[in-house]
């Protein structure tokens, strides 16, 4: 490997677990106060509704990071297959189950396997058909082809390789499938020393 | 974003800025601001050729 490849490897590495210490302060502590809203505060701001606030259970509400809202046009229909990228406690996947119902599929995607249990455990709880698989973005555990819509809230930005991302958002939609997705996106190059500071690029 | 989704294959690949997005703290914002910092909802589709 050289210099620069070996730079960006390490970079990876500690921003990996960067952003796994960040989501978890969200889940671990809802009520601390972070740079960004989030909460039922951030879910009310960005327009989910009062009855899906209300039917989710409070630690998926609670700890919900997202930067907009996904289903406003993902238009999900019943039986279809949807990914969640970037899962986290599982709120986006838990309304999503509700529109594909019970012959619909929801598979939760996160790199951190204890958002992934605490997902899982939050959409048990309200009956929803969700199972969430650690992994990464950048090489999703899924088939080609296999699923009828991706969704994502606030999570590609926070990777150094958003163009793999694309790529396989791509190769595992079925022709015809979609995405509604909802990100952060920045109209200037970022400073070197932003990018080289895990702790401003996982926020 | 939009540029990687149609290099990708994406077709009808649409953008709105999310209107309501902000950062809690005024200085966070105002750094956002200056880098063009903002939240986008972006849908697209993978062709039915594909």
């Amino acid at each position: 490997m050289t210099n620069a490849a070996d730079t960006q490897a390490s970079l990876e590495l500690v921003l990996k677990d960067e952003i796994i210490r960040m989501y978890e302060e969200v889940a671990d502590n809802p009520d601390a106060e972070f740079h960004f809203y989030h909460g039922r505060e951030a879910a009310e701001l960005f327009g989910y509704s009062t009855e899906w606030l209300d039917r989710a259970p409070a630690g998926a509400v609670n700890s919900f990071a997202g930067v907009g809202n996904p289903h406003e046009r993902a238009n999900l229909r019943r039986g279809e297959t949807v990914v969640d990228l970037g899962s986290g406690a599982g709120l986006d996947s838990i309304v999503a189950s509700w529109a594909v119902g019970d012959v619909g599929r929801v598979i939760g995607v996160d790199l951190n396997p204890t958002m992934c249990l605490k997902a899982q455990a939050h959409a048990d709880a309200t009956g929803a058909s969700m199972e969430c698989h650690e992994g990464r973005m950048e090489d999703l555990p899924l088939p080609d082809a296999s699923v009828d819509v991706v969704i994502s809230n606030g999570v590609i930005n926070l990777s150094f390789q958003k163009r793999k991302v694309v790529e396989e958002m791509f190769r595992v939609l079925r022709p015809g499938g979609r995405i509604s997705i909802t990100d952060i996106v920045s109209g200037k190059q970022l400073s070197q020393s932003i990018v080289n500071d895990p702790k401003l690029w996982a926020s | 974003m939009f540029g990687l989704l149609e290099d990708a294959g994406f077709k009808r690949v649409k953008s709105a800025v999310v209107p309501r997005f902000r950062f809690r703290r005024q200085s966070t914002q105002n750094s956002a601001e200056a880098f063009g910092v903002k939240a986008v909802m972006m849908t697209a589709e993978k062709p039915e050729a594909a």
